[in-house]
């Protein structure tokens, strides 16, 4: 059964890339959606900053529905628990986020100031609160989500809506859209000019430097957390239940891998370097190194998160012992093995035509644009 | 040159159709006659596009012969 | 094990009228934007610039419809793991997989390239634009295929099989998954009812214009395409949709027998419901109007075919309880212990009725002694709510009969350019309008209806599906939907509406640059070419 565990292990990296994809791409758009009104004073710098993930934006949001879809295809036990789970947060993040398209389409459809006014705080809400959401549902892992099933596979969650909200959650929340408000600044200033260009570098600069902060905050945080310890498990590459292992629950458990792997610190590492890094460059006003520094920065966090986990996806508060592993949680070896072949094929040539849309689209987004467009620009 | 190159591309093209008929048309019969009736319908709709233009010229050039004959 | 009732039937609710409201946006975008493909050709192959307005136009439309498509597609996608957690864990090995695929390979492809498609005009040559709207049009459809690949395996579970080790379905083989034959059928016959929807609203939006004699030589053209779009939609539609009963009689015969009301079995040649009043308490049609012959020569296309009614069905399907009884009891054993070749003998015995088993558990939770009266029980659940599928397939099938007479009519009349002087024709045609709607909601609802009381077809009955939640909230969530989506429909049918009002010509100052390039870029994107160029008046 080597194959079936080597699957399980590549389906769970490439996860991991899914939503790393996820995270820059869809962060950067909803990023410029939370500081949009703060970042353009006229209506026509926020439209130009609209504009500039206009062509783009219906294609990164691709991104979080593929993370959406690989979930369930791949580990359809984690997508049943965690989206019945969290329920009422993904109802908030579903909500936000379906205000956005229409945000683009509809906002600039008419001329009236109190109708483009509402759309802006939409744009806020459905930036900010889907990246809030994002990032404590990773914060909520490492404490244990209250759920436990039944012999049949029955999940029942027993957990309120304010347990979601602690306060390690909250933290990686701001963390998640600190890292959006930087990759949003450095987006607005790969494609504008003058006024608009300041604010967003301030912005970045301000993002990066949150993100820092709350990132080596949550470091030393999850040393005073109770990590998971898988005891005994039927094994890797073996078809199991969740019902088949016995978890301890260790305090400052999330940090075996690294003890045990040191290797792994590259994680973090990049995660700081990144943000780091973003900052420096927003400093200089090289906002297309920074958004490539920034890149760097959300795999390395998200990197550290999932090193920490592993092999643990969906840890259980309420009976450890049944825990989701990417063992006793994953699709079977044909599903797998087919979803791998069209990700390898499908991957790459998304990626390519991606670059070449934005390759299209490149350069910077001016006022005379939108004024001479107006009826086909967002 | 340029005409190699599409008559390559065009060959490879025919290639891939005649692969997919072959696959296709054993166990997706209408998924292919899905792609078949679509490209028709698409086509079709095109051309009773460009046949409006050319009718149209027709009267247009019928109503100035008959101008020149009053 | 048992799901607060309420909490399913909310939970049903919720999902359906969240689905049947996605189903309002989708079949248009399928449709509108093969139609924008053909436009498009036409710009290309013969310079028209008329062509390219027409393309651009359309386009603006498409996009409005679009956005609440993508919106109203993320709560669907969302709502398997939400509301649907048993289902999600229990076929996501299958179900999950076309999901996934769908974004790969098509729903990528539609959101990259519809930003270039509507901000790329200056940017792309007229070949390069043109394979945009092409890849638009067939991304938007491949993503339909994906996710009638995972409908169809809803309707007719093939190429899975329950493996007690993990306690959930798992995939087979997956060349049985794509060529179900139920998806092939019911994919073509969606796609090309988006097709005939984005024609009749083409044709209408058209015919309004010309009725007020704005617009007229663009409308004259785009009423054309639409016609000849639609005449042979629609007669793909009707031809698909034959197949699909032809499908469904060996696949779905409870959905068969609801969709034409037969309750009792009868020889052949067996006589069609014209119309019927259904009484599911009574099992039997309180009045009918008949045709005799007709029944078995649509369903089997012979008049030597049967097709069994709901007394057959019930019969067998006491059978099957009785057998899948046996069946969970076999998998409770294996769950505690995984190893016991005594139960999973038992369980291999019994294996193809563990969905009926199932069914009956929701009367007698514990299975240990199962009454006659709670096998009846579930057996008679098996039949779906039969006048609603009856009826809402009589109104899918007479709107497209309606359809299919009013294409022909119009392509009669456009063919011989007369079309801007027939202002009854014109009216019929912006009256059309909902029609095709109607009738896809009509269709969602017989597949869907049609196949209760399963989520996935003699696997997994609807009552158990659901996620464990409480009924408040539910409530919370679908009043949420509710309030929300009244909004959305307003806010874009207001946009629609006055979209269309104001026409195509409100749309650039004519006679100057559509839209400037982007000043960095300015060489790529020459106004002076001959596709950058100047509108027409």
């Amino acid at each position: 059964m080597a194959l079936y565990a080597t699957l399980q292990v590549i389906w769970w990296l490439l996860l991991g890339v899914l939503l790393m994809g996820l995270a820059v791409m869809v962060g950067m758009d909803m990023g410029v959606g939370a500081i949009l009104r703060y970042v353009g004073r006229t209506d026509v710098e926020r439209r130009i900053a609209l504009n500039i993930i206009g062509p783009h934006w219906d294609g990164n949001q691709v991104w979080f529905i593929l993370g959406g879809g690989a979930i369930f295809a791949a580990f359809p036990l984690i997508y049943a628990t965690a989206f019945s789970g969290f329920y009422v947060v993904m109802l908030l993040l579903l909500w936000t986020m379906i205000m956005r398209p229409l945000g683009f389409e509809y906002r600039s459809q008419l001329a009236s100031a109190a109708w483009r006014n509402l759309w802006d705080w939409v744009f806020l809400i459905s930036g900010a609160v889907p990246m809030i959401v994002f990032g404590a549902a990773f914060g909520n892992l490492f404490h244990g989500v209250p759920f436990h099933f039944t012999w049949d596979m029955t999940s029942y969650y027993t957990g309120s809506f304010l347990g979601l909200l602690n306060p390690f959650a909250i933290a990686s929340g701001v963390l998640s859209l600190s890292l959006a408000v930087m990759m949003g600044g450095l987006t607005v200033m790969n494609g504008a000019d003058g006024a608009l260009f300041q604010r967003a570098r301030t912005l970045a600069q301000l993002g990066a430097g949150v993100g820092i902060a709350l990132f080596a905050l949550c470091g030393i945080w999850v040393h005073a957390l109770g990590g998971y310890q898988l005891l005994s498990a039927p094994g890797q590459g073996v078809p199991q239940t969740p019902l088949q292992q016995s978890v301890a629950v260790v305090q400052g458990g999330w940090l075996a891998n690294y003890t045990a792997h040191p290797v792994l610190w590259l994680m973090p590492l990049a995660g700081f370097a990144g943000m780091a890094g973003a900052l420096l460059a927003a400093r200089a006003a090289r906002s297309h190194l920074g958004w490539w520094l920034g890149a760097l920065a959300w795999i390395g966090v998200i990197g550290t998160a999932g090193a920490a986990l592993f092999p643990f996806m969906l840890p259980s508060s309420t009976d450890p012992s049944m825990s989701l592993t990417l063992w006793n949680s994953s699709s079977s070896r044909t599903t797998l093995a087919w979803m791998l072949g069209f990700a390898v094929f499908f991957v790459p040539l998304i990626l390519w035509y991606t670059s070449w849309a934005f390759w299209v689209m490149r350069g910077k987004v001016t006022a005379e644009q939108i004024t001479h467009d107006d009826e086909h620009a967002y | 040159m340029r005409t190699f190159f599409y008559f390559v591309l065009f060959m490879i093209i025919a290639v891939g159709v005649i692969f997919l008929a072959a696959v296709l048309g054993a166990r997706g019969a209408w998924y292919f006659a899905w792609l078949v009736g679509t490209a028709m319908i698409v086509l079709i709709s095109a051309a009773g596009g460009a046949l409006l233009d050319t009718q149209e010229e027709h009267a247009i050039e019928r109503a100035a012969a008959e101008r020149d004959r009053s | 094990m048992m799901i607060n009732g309420t909490v399913v039937t909310l939970s049903r609710i919720q999902f359906a009228s969240t689905a049947l409201y996605h189903f309002l946006f989708v079949p248009l975008t399928l449709g509108l934007s093969f139609l924008l493909a053909a436009i498009e050709t036409v710009y290309v192959t013969t310079g028209k610039p008329i062509y390219k307005d027409m393309a651009r136009f359309w386009g603006k439309l498409l996009m409005i419809n679009f956005a609440l498509g993508v919106a109203t597609g993320l709560t669907m996608e969302f709502q398997f793991g939400t509301n649907w957690s048993f289902y999600s864990g229990f076929v996501g090995d299958i179900f999950g997989a076309p999901l996934a695929i769908e974004g790969l390979m098509a729903f990528f492809m539609e959101s990259t390239f519809i930003g270039l498609m509507m901000f790329g005009w200056e940017r792309l040559s007229r070949g390069q634009h043109l394979a945009v709207t092409w890849l638009v049009a067939f991304g938007s459809n491949l993503s339909a295929l994906w996710i009638l690949v995972a409908n169809s395996f809803m309707q007719n579970p093939h190429g899975a099989a329950f493996d007690p080790l993990t306690m959930r379905m798992q995939l087979t083989s997956f060349q049985q998954l794509i060529f179900n034959p139920d998806a092939q059928s019911k994919f073509v016959h969606t796609s090309v009812a988006g097709y005939v929807t984005a024609a009749i609203f083409v044709a209408g939006v058209s015919a309004y214009y010309m009725l007020r004699n704005r617009h007229v030589e663009l409308a004259k053209r785009s009423f054309r395409m639409a016609a000849l779009f639609g005449v042979l939609a629609t007669i793909a539609v009707i031809t698909l949709g034959d197949a699909l009963g032809f499908v469904d009689a060996r696949v779905q015969p409870t959905k068969l027998a609801a969709m034409e009301a037969v309750w009792q079995s009868e020889p052949a040649p067996m006589p069609f419901n014209l119309i019927a009043f259904p009484s599911q308490a009574r099992r039997e049609n309180l009045g009918a109007v008949r045709v005799p012959y007709l029944l078995s020569l649509l369903v089997t296309h012979s008049l030597s075919g049967t097709v069994p009614g709901a007394d057959a069905l019930e019969r067998r399907a006491v059978q099957q309880i009785e057998s899948g009884i046996p069946a969970v009891q076999a998998l409770k054993v294996l769950a505690r212990d995984p190893g016991n070749a005594a139960a999973l003998a038992e369980f291999n015995a019994h294996r193809k009725d563990l969905g009926y088993g199932f069914l009956v558990q929701r009367y007698a939770p514990d299975l240990n002694d199962v009454t006659p009266a709670q096998i009846d029980r579930a057996a008679r659940d098996i039949m779906p709510p039969v006048a609603a599928v009856f009826w809402s397939f009589r109104v899918m099938v007479a709107l497209g009969l309606l359809m299919l007479a009013y294409f022909v009519i119009a392509v009669l009349y456009t063919l011989r350019n007369k079309i801007h002087r027939k202002s009854w024709l014109l009216k019929m045609s912006v009256w059309m309008i909902p029609v095709p709607f109607i009738a896809n909601e009509a269709g969602w609802l017989v597949a869907e209806l049609g196949r209760q009381p399963w989520t996935v077809f003699d696997v997994l009955p609807t009552w158990m599906s659901a996620s464990t939640h409480s009924v408040a909230y539910m409530a919370f969530s679908l009043i949420g939907f509710l309030v929300l989506y009244t909004v959305f429909i307003a806010v874009e049918m207001y946009l629609m509406v006055r979209a269309i009002k104001l026409g195509p010509a409100a749309h650039g100052d004519p006679g100057g640059p559509r839209s400037p390039p982007r000043p960095a870029l300015a060489p790529r994107v020459a106004p002076a070419a001959p596709y950058g160029g100047k509108l027409e008046g």
